[in-house]
């Protein structure tokens, strides 16, 4: 694309700041400064330009308009925090019952100790939306705080990369999504930590480091199991990379170490659970297949069409009584007016979470068994994009928000080359998405990416 | 480049061509060895970062060329006006990366050549030790996040965009602080100064003109002049367009919904971007207007993000943009030489807000001394179109009051509205001598009110009288000096399309005026600090980091956003109050707790920035006692005070020595009479400055950089600086230095 030639065309050698030579510079004047060289980070100057600026405009945002989410995180905090470990999943004060995975609950009782002592009504169990200024800036405050690991991992990326300039521009634009602003300091939720720690993982795999990246996933998915999309990619890359020879050989050590860091991590998470019996429950509260296809925020994917063209159908069934179409009477009624209902078709046949799974998976397999000849750090970046975009396409019950699940790892491939750069901005531009409008520059992207 | 290189070119342009084509090679050549130069400490100039050579390659190209001529390069004071030099200019920028312009052959000077750091002339001349030690190792913390961000858009190609850019980014911002409360949110009955503004949006547009100021004086009668009227008026006739609801008379009082706050911002944020950000763009153009394209958009950024203005205007409510923008406008039509459309701009500030009046002095005796100046021809032509205009724009605004549309004593009634003596010595808490002084000598105890009114008249009067003395008193001796010139040249005297030679002295007589009025003044309200930051703000934005007046400038810009403190905290504003200050300070660069030089004005900052700091965090851990009620804006009021009455001291200070230097310089100073240097007066100079030269290029390599040898050439110098053969002297300095790089790198 013609941008990106005109921001690397000038400086046609490129200009490779390695870390090192700056901690030169910076210890030049030890003199005067040392004190501040041992605090310094190694982080350059434009880096912390952008988390000053990211952080003083979401310090202004704390005012802006909360979703129902934010109520939903004050209640898990109420929840951890004053209910015993045995009650987390049961309780039903609130609508907004918990349903995030274990190390979530955990992470929300840790951020329930501070908030005790800011303003005890914060975990309030009976006190429903709770809105006073101090629970405001509390849960405004944690996302930002906890978005530093997002900021950090951006950060060492930067450092690491051939060409830190392409990739500080990449790290940016992504530091400061317009969607990431949105859907976490706006809409409320911390989605902005969740992405580092899927950025951390991505980063151990490209060092080499896989243990260390399937031990982070595996952390992530009990974070927030919406990162199911993405393991395929990982269980094929892994296994094919790592646990297996190049010849195809099984190693064993690497094998079992894998799977025990990953068996600790879902013990740590889910081990309580477990005692307690409590598995079924969290599991029925963590896979609602009881909503509907479609979220009440219609995703622009697969599903939506083939609801629009449902409906498209029914009109001509009924105006010209085609007998051959049997209408099911449940779906004339409407198709996801509610908020999380169920959607019924009126002429195609009902689709059930089984389908939805089935085509993901058949989709998928396409770009996998690539990735399981090729397990390259890089076509594993494009199977986890591409893995984002078919769960996005065909998942059940999908989100518009999982968008930014796509657009995250392929940030990391835009510095890449210009397809992927271009298709990078046209799926930025998705986040239009987040207001029901824009779903014609999803369906462009997908189009151009598949 | 610039008029020296075009001037350069018929004789250059072929050789300079030849080298180009070389260049070309020459970089292909050096970048496949661009590993090897990062190792080389000595080798990594920042401004060449891109083009640094091997020593290898450096000898080769050596062995090529002839003629390593040293290409003019662009210099501030070259291009100045010396009216202009006041601006505190600082060296350019030490951590340039900017690339040769394509008709140079700067990208092939050797490295060896090229200066470590820049220092301009001035600070040669200066011999301010603290200062060129700075330059040396403070590259890093000199930048600015501006600069960076400025110099990152410049790098790549789209300097185009930064000012676009950067106004988008200020409008984010200010809507951002914009989602927050303001003034009197949800605090019925009578809310605050958001809801006066709305209130006159409602009286202007449902009740006739002479009702205008005397309705329902109780509840926010109108109290500025015309010009806000006509704008409510304006913004009501929209209001009413879009939801009759927002402006409905007496109905719609204290309404408060979201999308009546959207309006109310929308608007201001209208009449911010029609007037301040033009007034602010244009103020860079033409004050800074010998600056590099750079330091003009850094400028612009310091004043668009400048928090004060941001928290009240954007956060408390208030259009006081517009009125400073007005201001702004005028300086900027009187640095151009258009002094009569600067008044009309001027009279149209003072006609939305009267706080323009903290300006009016220095403005009235720049114009009076600038009819001085000119002579009593000319000036007295110029005085009286001026004064004409003046009077035609005050007619025009107050039309609607005046008798063929109004009786006679309609006009009373604005007048009485706009100057109200009748209220107190000072509103609320407000740093100025008499709320600070208040805490000692109980005022409003031992004198009546009239005999207060008096005092504080008088000593607002003796406040702002040096700013009005320099002014006339230069306005004088450029008038004498001018004279001695006509006598002996025969020439005329100066026209008014001249540069204005008092220029410089405006801004500090402007900021002694309005920190007079702020100090002395009577019924003054915390805001209005926000008048005599405009002048220290933009002084600020000319300065460089590091020099006394962007220590002062942002040291007292971060004082008065405390000072509001007290203010903003009542409206809700506590957490924009610290996000556009942190985002400020970074913006400029500033760094409160480094304490690099040792002086004065560090050592004081730094005092008042722990005493702040202390009294947020006493404010937060403890309630005040309930007999001092008002403890803690009280001990805000003892913290600022001191600062800006030292700013209008140091304005003094500044103006007498601007002054001083303006006087000083003797004829040959008026640029309209350099035109004709002689070659005699040129050549001394020169010799005198090749010591130094010599001296400091064998000193060492961090020596001097060549356009300070270029620094005698005006461009009008030109045909004698050929004669001169600068380029060959330019040429012996370059080898010796050639010889010295490469015995110092060759093994043996």
């Amino acid at each position: 694309m013609n941008e990106t030639h005109s921001l690397l065309e000038p400086f046609p050698q490129k200009e490779p700041i390695p870390a090192s030579k700056q901690e030169g510079e910076a210890a030049e004047p030890v003199r005067i400064f040392r004190w501040r060289t041992l605090l310094q980070l190694d982080v350059a100057s434009a880096d912390w330009d952008i988390l000053v600026l990211s952080t003083c405009l979401k310090l202004l945002l704390f005012p802006a308009y909360r979703s129902t989410d934010f109520e939903v995180h004050r209640n898990w905090l109420a929840i951890t925090h004053s209910l015993p470990i045995s009650r987390w999943y049961y309780d039903t004060t609130s609508e907004w019952t918990l349903d995030y995975p274990p190390f979530f609950a955990y992470f929300e009782k840790l951020l329930s100790i501070p908030a005790y002592f800011i303003d005890s009504k914060i975990v309030d169990l009976q006190n429903l939306n709770y809105d006073a200024w101090s629970v405001v800036v509390y849960q405004r405050i944690t996302v930002i705080v906890t978005e530093l690991v997002l900021a950090i991992v951006l950060q060492r990326f930067i450092r690491e990369a051939a060409d830190p300039s392409v990739q500080r521009i990449i790290s940016v634009s992504l530091f400061l999504h317009p969607g990431l602003l949105i859907v976490d300091h706006i809409h409320f939720q911390y989605n902005g930590f969740m992405f580092g720690i899927l950025l951390w993982s991505i980063l151990m795999a490209r060092n080499g480091n896989k243990l260390a990246s399937g031990f982070l996933f595996a952390i992530l998915l009990n974070f927030k199991h919406i990162y199911m999309y993405l393991a395929p990619a990982y269980f094929v890359y892994l296994l094919r990379s790592f646990c297996l020879s190049p010849t195809g050989a099984l190693q064993p050590t690497k094998f079992l170490s894998l799977a025990n860091a990953v068996i600790i991590v879902f013990l740590a998470s889910l081990g309580p659970f477990i005692l307690m019996g409590q598995l079924p429950q969290l599991l029925s509260r963590l896979f609602p297949f009881t909503r509907g296809l479609n979220h009440a925020y219609w995703a622009p994917n697969a599903w939506a069409l083939v609801t629009a063209a449902d409906r498209v159908l029914l009109k001509v069934a009924q105006r010209f009584g085609i007998e051959v179409l049997a209408i099911n009477e449940a779906g004339v009624a409407s198709t996801s007016r509610g908020l999380v209902g169920d959607t019924v078709f009126a002429v195609i046949p009902n689709v059930k979470p089984i389908h939805t799974f089935i085509i993901t998976i058949v989709f998928q397999a396409i770009f996998l068994t690539k990735l399981w000849r090729l397990p390259s750090y890089k076509s594993f970046v494009t199977a986890l994009t591409l893995c984002g975009y078919t769960s996005f396409m065909f998942g059940w019950h999908v989100h518009e928000k999982a968008i930014l699940l796509v657009l995250v790892p392929l940030s990391l491939l835009a510095a890449e080359n210009n397809a992927f750069f271009r298709t990078f901005m046209i799926a930025s531009v998705a986040d239009r998405l987040l207001h029901p409008l824009g779903s014609l520059g999803l369906r462009t992207t997908t189009e151009e990416s598949v | 480049m610039d008029e020296l290189n075009t001037a350069f070119s018929a004789e250059g342009s072929t050789a300079r061509r030849r080298t180009h084509a070389r260049n070309r090679s020459f970089v292909s050549q050096n970048s496949s060895q661009s590993v090897t130069q990062h190792t080389r400490p000595r080798l990594k100039t920042p401004s060449l970062r891109h083009r640094t050579s091997t020593p290898d390659s450096l000898r080769s190209t050596f062995s090529q060329s002839d003629i390593i001529s040293p290409i003019p390069r662009r210099h501030h004071h070259l291009q100045a006006h010396e009216s202009r030099l006041w601006l505190d200019t600082p060296p350019l920028s030490p951590t340039s990366t900017r690339a040769g312009s394509p008709g140079s052959t700067r990208g092939v000077t050797p490295l060896s050549l090229r200066p470590r750091h820049t220092l301009s002339f001035s600070s040669i001349a200066e011999h301010d030790p603290s200062r060129s030690h700075h330059v040396a190792h403070d590259k890093k913390s000199e930048d600015s996040m501006a600069r960076r961000w400025v110099r990152w858009m410049h790098k790549h190609g789209i300097k185009n965009y930064v000012i676009p850019a950067a106004v988008l980014g200020a409008a984010l911002i200010k809507w951002c602080i914009g989602l927050g409360s303001y003034s009197g949110q949800g605090t019925p009955p009578m809310y605050g100064d958001y809801e006066a503004q709305r209130h006159w949006m409602e009286l202007t547009l449902h009740l006739p003109v002479k009702q205008w100021y005397s309705y329902d004086l109780e509840y926010w009668g109108l109290d500025y002049p015309p010009l806000t009227a006509y704008v409510s008026w304006l913004c009501g006739v929209i209001g009413n367009w879009i939801n009759p609801a927002w402006v409905a008379l007496d109905k719609s009082r204290g309404i408060e919904s979201p999308e009546s706050k959207a309006f109310m911002r929308t608007t201001v944020l209208a009449f911010d971007t029609l007037v301040y950000i033009p007034a602010i763009v244009l103020f860079t153009r033409v004050w800074q207007e010998s600056r590099s394209t750079r330091t003009q958009h850094v400028a612009l950024l310091t004043l668009l993000f400048q928090p004060a203005l941001l928290l009240i205007d954007f956060g408390h409510f208030q259009y006081n943009s517009v009125m400073l923008g007005f201001t702004l406008l005028a300086l900027n039509f009187f640095a151009s030489g258009q002094d009569l459309l600067g008044a009309v701009c001027f009279s149209l500030g003072l006609g939305f807000k009267q706080m323009a009046l903290y300006y009016a002095p220095a403005i009235g005796s720049y114009l009076v001394a600038k009819c001085i100046y000119l002579g009593p021809q000319k000036g007295r032509s110029l005085f009286i179109r001026l004064a004409l205009v003046t009077i035609l724009t005050f007619l025009l605004l107050f039309l609607p009051f005046l008798p063929p549309l109004a009786p006679l004593s309609a006009i009373l009634d604005p007048i009485a509205r706009i100057f109200p003596f009748a209220r107190g010595l000072f509103e609320d808490k407000v740093a100025n001598f008499w709320c600070a002084s208040n805490v000692v000598f109980k005022w409003k105890v031992w004198l009546s009110r009239p005999q207060l009114v008096k005092m504080s008249a008088i000593l607002t009067a003796v406040g702002f009288f040096p700013g009005v003395v320099t002014l006339l008193y230069g306005g004088w001796k450029h008038r004498m000096l001018s004279e001695a010139d006509d006598k002996s040249r025969a020439k005329d005297s100066p026209s008014s399309s001249t540069p204005e030679p008092l220029l410089p002295l405006l801004p500090y007589a402007l900021l002694n005026s309005s920190m007079s009025f702020f100090l002395f003044s009577f019924q003054v309200h915390e805001k209005t600090i926000l008048v005599p930051l405009l002048p220290l703000t933009f002084l600020l934005s000319g300065s460089s980091s590091g020099s006394e007046t962007f220590e002062l400038g942002v040291l007292v810009n971060n004082v008065a956003v405390f000072s509001m403190w007290p203010l903003l905290k009542r409206d809700g504003l506590a957490i924009p109050y610290i996000a556009t200050l942190v985002l400020w300070n970074r913006l400029v660069g500033y760094n409160p707790l480094r304490l690099n030089s040792q002086s004065f004005l560090r050592y004081l900052s730094l005092a008042i920035y722990t005493a702040m700091v202390s009294l947020h965090i006493l404010e937060l851990l403890i309630s005040p006692p309930a007999r001092f009620p008002d403890l803690f804006p009280v001990l805000n009021v003892l913290i600022s005070t001191p600062i800006f009455a030292l700013t209008w001291l140091w304005s003094i200070k500044r103006g007498v020595e601007v002054s001083w230097a303006l006087g000083g310089l003797g004829p040959s100073s008026t640029p309209a009479k350099s035109s004709q240097p002689a070659l005699s007066t040129l050549r001394p100079m020169l010799a005198e400055r090749k010591p130094t030269l010599d001296r400091l290029t064998v000193n060492g390599l961090d020596g001097v950089p060549e356009e300070n040898f270029n620094l005698t050439l005006d461009k009008d110098f030109i045909p004698n600086a050929r004669q001169l053969k600068t380029r060959s002297l330019g040429f012996a300095r370059g080898a010796k230095v050639l010889q010295r790089t490469a015995s110092a790198e060759l093994p043996g």
